[in-house]
């Protein structure tokens, strides 16, 4: 793990998954674990053949991704190739992160770090079942790698992209700009108010949107249209037209609701979500890189049309802090949450889908283990963030602090 | 867990779907049709003493069915499992609805064989299908098709066919599409009437790894054979001790205890249930069909296999017949598929069951227990706790260490490393190891010469884990490598046995038992043992893990289970039970 | 011909006396004429009867045939096809388990044939909706709904509703989909008495807990009737074990029963119907409420509701003409002052067809081509924008 050349291997392991043809593979494209109606494969191939057949492929509420796929997907075959190549440049990215963060060319956790993007169960099912969010979070880690590494342009393109990929990927933005101006090393032990310049701030953030806007142009050319392609990809996060299950908490609610009620608790449930954006930037400020690795946490947990990929990243990206770890209460409470949950979602699914044995409340009571293990993570990670504030110095100042039993 | 038996836990069966409408109809089977079924006893025992082949066989009941004017066709199969080929003829008739589209369908099968009874050919059960398929023509109240399939063997025939029916062969079969097909099956009886008279009808119910069918499904039929059939219902074939007092006082476990304790109503009744309950988790935790039907719920088909039990009387054809009519006009008025979560159940008599809320804690919070001492451990991996003598005090003050001063003993508390790379590796090399023991365990040659191969896989599974269990490191920095393994190997099985207790009851209360004890005692609590007595110990888990590879038909069979009908015993236990044990042997071993 | 146009005379000479003597009543008596018409009989001109199966499946064979059951009765007792608005939910007759095929019957034994060779089901299958019944008992009809879907009472009717169907507290359900509350109802009935669609109301519903259906009316002249107190259930009567299901519920079967002593010409009245419940029998409660209602029971006849009258009500002639004239202004002005104008919507279609017809001269392969090439300019633009967009940024420093 320690050599330089186990990176390597990986990548290459990876990428010859890509060609190995394995029977599973094709459960695992309907599996509501790993894909949901905006990421699913099978709907951008649906989306893909109503357009070369000169439908709009809009229209029939099924195509819920963004034209950009389109676009990319019409000009390059999608093979499988794309998304272990995608999967390589997240694991870089994220590798590139802790370079930045330790201030550091080659560190001897780089295989370390790579694996937890590569072999992270969370985010390679999804890959192997083709689901775009892999993209998504490549794009991501790619914003934060660039943005680590005081790169304003790249990363404010990045960003773009992925609001646009992924509306719900905007809690992003407050962090991001502040990682901008701020440095991205491991300040988490000696807070400080936030030192960036707000004029800084405003220029980062009128370049952000000059991107967002061209590419939401490029998007209404793609799609010949503006409304009917925001209306499907952007709205469905918004406001959950498919309530196919997932293991997320959104869709059991709406299901259960009454329809007078929906555009309340959709209101609710979106405002939720930007809710925690201010509060841990501001308890935050001083490691903005940390503030937006708890928002991702956030989103692993609470978003509209969440998948495996989206908790997977939060997990992943545990190994660039490795300051914390001392300071985590509960990481193993929070590992066999997520064994249970890993373990109940698919069984309680078959039970309630296949077999007929079970029904939904099976299933979503396993994604509430699910919502508590995503949940107990960013509890933790929050708490050893600010910990790690206190410090346990020397013998002689963590007296103080000690925790006697009789 | 030995409280389940206890008549006030149980409550009364109802029906929950309001279509069954199960007894409240007119039955107009009768001698004629009786006559009729004995006939075709006559030509079918023909063929049984003939020593007739499956081909001959198979074309009999499909020339039978196609006189009748049912489309009747036969179908050819082979499984190909590690112990050898198996191969015969199915043969089947599809009667359509008169008046609807034939997108629905309900079964009435039998099997050649039985294995319940002590007769081995289910001849009367074959008759009498062939019969109702006659008489059941007549009739054009049938909202959904009637499918009858006679089974060769006694379980690889009806999977066979189903397999066929819904186009999922696996590659270890070789048959060919069904010639005739109609709409989704909903429901079915598995008939298996093997002895000359009855006296009861039995229900058995389990079906492969595990599942159940719906409940309405067995209590209506339930209230068909007590009303319409007048026939007492029972479960399994286990008869109700008030029902032959005689009989049971010899069958009785408790026969040679004193008469008041013997005749004691309430133990009688506890015995009974008690049985019943044995018996069906004999069956689920090895997810071992109890009949036929079993073979149904994998389609999501709630079936269930009635039994006449046999006896020199008083019902035969005409009570069964009757019964069966009337049940089909039952599962006829279904509109939908039985749902409302009615498949989580144990039938403690036939007439009360449990509902899930009430057996399922006795698994779950043997499981929390394991999970929370595993936990413990972890806690107490992390902390080093070291009585600190009076000497030390001054240093202990002036170094500033965590310390406190109760009385004239200090204890000091110390963080330590927990080093988890080790027993991480421990852990997935234990289930590799199970793994491959499985494979190996497929293979020919095995089955050729079990006894041999079957000690030295033993050996190896014994020796190998030595490997893990390395010299023992006895730094203080350093939270010991046992303890770390056995929190892991605690919160594991937990995991195991809370996911498994729903999907299968039976076989997490099996592993809540086997498991919780010699996992929660695997380490010795303080002194350090001699190497011989934790050598021994260690054995005696190995023995524990793997020590049922010796049982040469048990294994035979469970490995022919998963081959052909797809049961996932053999790999459960070697996969999930056998490292789990071995990793607590592995503890053992450490100091 | 000579003796009719005598007849004509007469009659003529009748009227003429009578709206002399309607004119010569004073004004006050005549209005408390109208509005005392309940105190002695019905004053009713016309019968109508409502009847609603609510719930569909095979296993509720019964309701259907309770609906049947009703349906028979009030037509042996008179009333016309044309004022029997008869709504069944679903068709058990040509259910594919029925083992008599087009046939319903309400008594094990079969002896009599509810679905015959003369019925008319007016709202049928998935036409049974809270909605429609609404709209029906309101008259909020959409203009295409034919007479037989409609409810075309006036104040001189008397109307029978009947319901039936699977129900709670103050609520029935419609087709196991959608309910029907009690206040719904009784909102209905208040709207019908304002717009004068009715003259008496006699509502029966046979249902569980069927009592607490018509708690909630306050509107005046409506007798009610229900098969069961609140938590209370209503009971099937019995089962026909050659159909297989359960062919009459107890209520109904009781009250059907005691209309088989009835002709057209009885005098028995509500009061008799009411005390001859035996809840025993029937094994649940049905209750009575009558504070709405005018007239004393005992002078209520069952013929009020279950019956069809052939009275006739002579208005005075003078009165009539007046207002039908004035009607006529009224109605006739609109029209004149704004003509329609029916040549600019035809115009505008003229010219979209006219678009139409150009885009499909144009031969298909080159339209084909067309959008091919213009989806690839928009696909290539799209990615060179991105792709400018990247190289932009990487070389921004």
């Amino acid at each position: 793990m320690e050599s330089p050349l186990f990176l390597p291997t990986l990548a290459a392991c990876r990428l010859l998954l890509a060609w190995v043809q394995l029977p599973v593979l094709d459960g695992l494209q309907l599996d509501h674990q790993l894909t949901s109606p905006l990421t699913s494969y099978f709907r951008l191939k649906e989306g893909l053949w109503l357009y070369h057949h000169g439908v709009d492929p809009y229209l029939g509420g099924v195509l819920k991704h963004s034209p950009l796929f389109l676009s990319l997907f019409s000009t390059v075959s999608p093979g499988r190739v794309a998304w272990a190549l995608s999967d390589i440049v997240g694991a870089w990215a994220l590798v590139r992160i802790w370079h930045s963060r330790q201030q550091l060319g080659q560190s001897r956790r780089d295989g370390l770090v790579g694996a937890a993007y590569l072999l992270n169960p969370y985010i390679l099912l999804p890959s192997l079942a083709s689901s775009t969010s892999t993209f998504e979070n490549a794009v991501v880690l790619l914003t934060l790698m660039f943005a680590a590494e005081g790169r304003p342009s790249p990363a404010l393109l990045a960003l773009a992209l992925s609001i646009h990929l992924s509306l719900s990927t905007s809690l992003l933005l407050v962090p991001v700009l502040m990682l901008l101006v701020t440095s991205p090393t491991s300040r988490l032990a000696s807070p400080r108010p936030f030192g960036g310049s707000y004029w800084m701030v405003f220029k980062y953030a009128s370049e952000f949107v000059v991107y967002w806007s061209v590419l939401v142009c490029a998007a209404s050319i793609m799609a010949g249209g503006v409304w009917n392609w925001m209306h499907e990809s952007w709205g469905a996060s918004l406001i959950l037209p498919d309530l196919t299950p997932n293991p997320g908490l959104w869709w059991y609610f709406f299901t259960e609701m009454f329809d007078h009620f929906r555009p309340f608790f959709l209101m609710v449930f979106s405002t939720h979500l930007a809710i925690y954006i201010m509060p841990v930037c501001i308890k935050f400020q001083h490691d903005a890189l940390y503030a937006a690795f708890l928002l991702l946490g956030i989103l692993g947990t609470f978003k509209p049309y969440l998948t495996l990929a989206d908790p997977g990243l939060f997990l992943s990206m545990f190994a660039v802090f490795p300051e914390i770890y001392p300071y985590l209460r509960h990481a193993v409470v929070t590992a066999l949450l997520h064994a249970h949950a890993s373990l109940l979602l698919p069984l309680f699914h078959a039970l309630w889908v296949i077999e007929g044995r079970g029904n939904a409340n099976f299933y979503y009571a396993a994604s509430l283990v699910m919502g508590v293990a995503g949940g107990a993570g960013i509890v933790d990670a929050c708490f050893a963030g600010m910990r790690i504030a206190i410090g346990n110095g020397s013998e002689a100042e963590r007296g103080k602090w000690e925790v006697v039993q009789q | 867990m030995s409280l389940i038996p206890i008549a006030s836990l149980s409550q009364g069966t109802y029906i929950d779907e309001n279509a069954l409408q199960p007894a409240q109809v007119n039955t107009y089977w009768n001698w004629q049709d009786v006559h009729r079924a004995d006939q075709y006893l006559y030509h079918l025992e023909g063929l049984r003493d003939r020593n007739s082949t499956s081909e001959e066989r198979a074309q009999f009941i499909r020339n039978e069915l196609a006189n009748l004017g049912l489309r009747a066709a036969t179908q050819n199969y082979t499984f190909t499992a590690s112990s050898g080929l198996l191969s015969g003829v199915n043969a089947y008739a599809i009667m359509a609805s008169p008046r609807t589209p034939s997108s629905e369908a309900m079964v009435i099968s039998a099997t050649w064989r039985s294995e319940v009874g002590k007769e081995p050919y289910n001849l009367r059960g074959i008759s009498i299908v062939l019969a109702l398929a006659a008489f059941l023509k007549n009739y054009s109240l049938w909202a959904k098709d009637i499918i009858f399939v006679i089974g060769d063997g006694y379980l690889d025939g009806m999977q066979a066919w189903l397999n066929a029916y819904h186009g999922t062969i696996p590659p270890n079969l070789e048959t060919s599409l069904l010639e005739y097909t109609s709409g989704v099956i909903w429901t079915a009886l598995n008939i298996d009437y093997s002895g000359h008279s009855f006296s009861h009808l039995g229900v058995f119910f389990e079906g492969l790894n595990g599942r159940l069918p719906n409940q309405d499904l067995i209590n209506s039929v339930r209230l068909i054979s007590h009303y319409t059939g007048g026939v007492p219902f029972i479960v399994y074939d286990h008869l109700e001790p008030n029902d032959f007092p005689d009989r049971w006082q010899t069958t009785s476990i408790l026969a040679n205890a004193p008469d008041f304790i013997r005749q004691s109503p309430q133990l009688q009744d506890f015995e009974y249930r008690a049985k019943n309950i044995v018996r069906h988790i004999n069956y689920q935790a090895r997810g071992k069909p109890s009949g036929a039907h079993g073979l149904y719920h994998k389609f999501r088909i709630d079936a269930i296999t009635l039994f006449a039990v046999p006896a020199t009387g008083p019902h035969g054809f005409l009570a069964l017949g009757r019964i069966v009519e009337s049940a089909l006009r039952t599962t006829n008025n279904l509109l939908e598929r039985l749902h409302a979560s009615f498949f989580f159940y144990l039938f403690t008599s036939p007439g009360t069951f449990m509902k899930i809320g009430k057996f399922l804690p006795s698994a779950v919070l043997v499981s929390a227990a394991m999970m929370i001492s595993g936990l413990g451990d972890w806690v107490n991996a992390g902390w080093l706790h070291e009585a600190v003598t009076e000497n030390d005090r001054e240093e202990a003050a002036a170094g500033g260490p965590s310390s406190k001063i109760q009385g004239k003993k200090m204890v000091r508390w110390r963080m330590r490393r927990r080093p988890l790379l080790r027993p991480i590796f421990t852990v997935l090399g234990t289930h590799v190891m199970g793994l491959l023991a499985f494979n190996l365990m497929r293979s020919p040659i095995f089955v050729e010469n079990h006894l041999a191969a079957s000690l030295l896989l033993f050996g190896a599974l014994t020796i190998l884990p030595f490997v893990f269990a390395s010299l023992p490191d006895r730094t203080p920095e350093v939270a010991p490598f046992s303890l770390l393994l056995k929190s892991f190997n605690l919160c594991l099985a937990s995991i195991v046995i809370s996911t498994t207790s729903l999907l299968n009851f039976s076989l997490a209360a099996i592993l809540a038992i086997t498991l919780a004890v010699p996992l929660m005692y695997s380490s010795c609590s303080r002194s350090s043992p001699p190497r011989i007595v934790s050598l021994a110990k260690y054995v005696t888990y190995s023995f524990l893990a793997w020590g049922w590879l010796f049982l040469r038909d048990e294994v035979k069979q469970a490995i022919w289970n998963w081959e052909v009908l797809g049961i996932w015993f053999a790999p459960f236990i070697c996969i999930v039970y056998g490292p789990l044990v071995t990793q607590a042997g592995v503890v053992s071993l450490q100091p | 011909m000579h003796w009719l146009q005598h007849l004509s005379r007469h009659c003529l000479l009748l009227l003429a006396c009578l709206s002399a003597l309607t004119l010569a009543i004073p004004q006050e008596e005549r209005v408390s004429n109208f509005f005392g018409r309940h105190t002695g009989t019905s004053g009713h001109t016309n019968n109508w009867a409502v009847l609603v199966c609510a719930s569909r499946y095979w296993f509720n064979y019964r309701h259907m045939a309770n609906a049947l059951g009703m349906y028979r009765t009030v037509k042996r007792l008179g009333i016309p096809d044309s004022n029997i608005i008869l709504m069944l939910a679903d068709d058990t007759a040509c259910n594919a388990r029925n083992q008599f095929p087009g046939s319903v019957y309400a008594k094990a034994g079969r002896h009599l044939d509810l679905y015959g060779d003369n019925i008319e089901v007016d709202y049928r299958g998935y036409e049974v909706t809270v909605e429609n019944f609404i709209r029906l008992l309101t008259g909020r009809v959409d203009p295409s709904v034919p007479r037989s879907k409609r409810l075309l009472t006036d104040d001189r009717s008397n109307i029978f509703v009947y319901m039936t169907g699977h129900g709670g507290n103050e609520f029935l359900k419609f087709q196991d989909n959608e309910e029907i509350s009690a206040f719904d109802i009784a909102d209905a009935f208040e709207q019908m008495w304002q717009k004068k669609r009715y003259n008496e109301i006699l509502f029966m519903i046979d249902t569980c807990q069927a009592n607490t259906m018509y708690s909630q009316f306050y509107s005046p002249n409506i007798l009610a009737t229900g098969s069961s107190e609140i938590g209370e259930n209503s009971y099937s009567h019995e089962n026909d074990n050659d159909i297989g299901v359960s062919v009459i519920d107890s209520y109904t079967h009781f009250v059907l029963e005691f209309m088989e002593g009835i002709n057209k010409t009885s005098q028995v009245s509500m009061q008799d119907l009411f005390s001859s419940y035996d809840p025993v029998k029937i094994r649940s409660h049905p209750g009575v409420r009558s504070d709405l209602f005018q007239r004393p029971l005992e002078s209520a006849l069952i013929t009020d509701f279950f019956g069809g009258v052939s009275q006739a009500e002579i208005f005075p002639v003078i009165e009539d003409a007046d207002t039908t004239t004035q009607h006529i202004i009224r109605v006739s002005s609109p029209d004149h002052v704004v003509p329609p104008d029916p040549v600019s919507p035809q115009a505008h279609n003229g010219q979209d067809f006219d678009k139409a017809n150009a885009t499909a001269v144009m031969p298909q392969k080159d339209a084909v081509a067309l959008d091919v090439r213009w989806r690839d300019i928009r696909k290539w633009t799209s990615i060179v924008i991105v792709g400018f967009l990247v190289g932009w940024v990487s070389l921004v420093r």
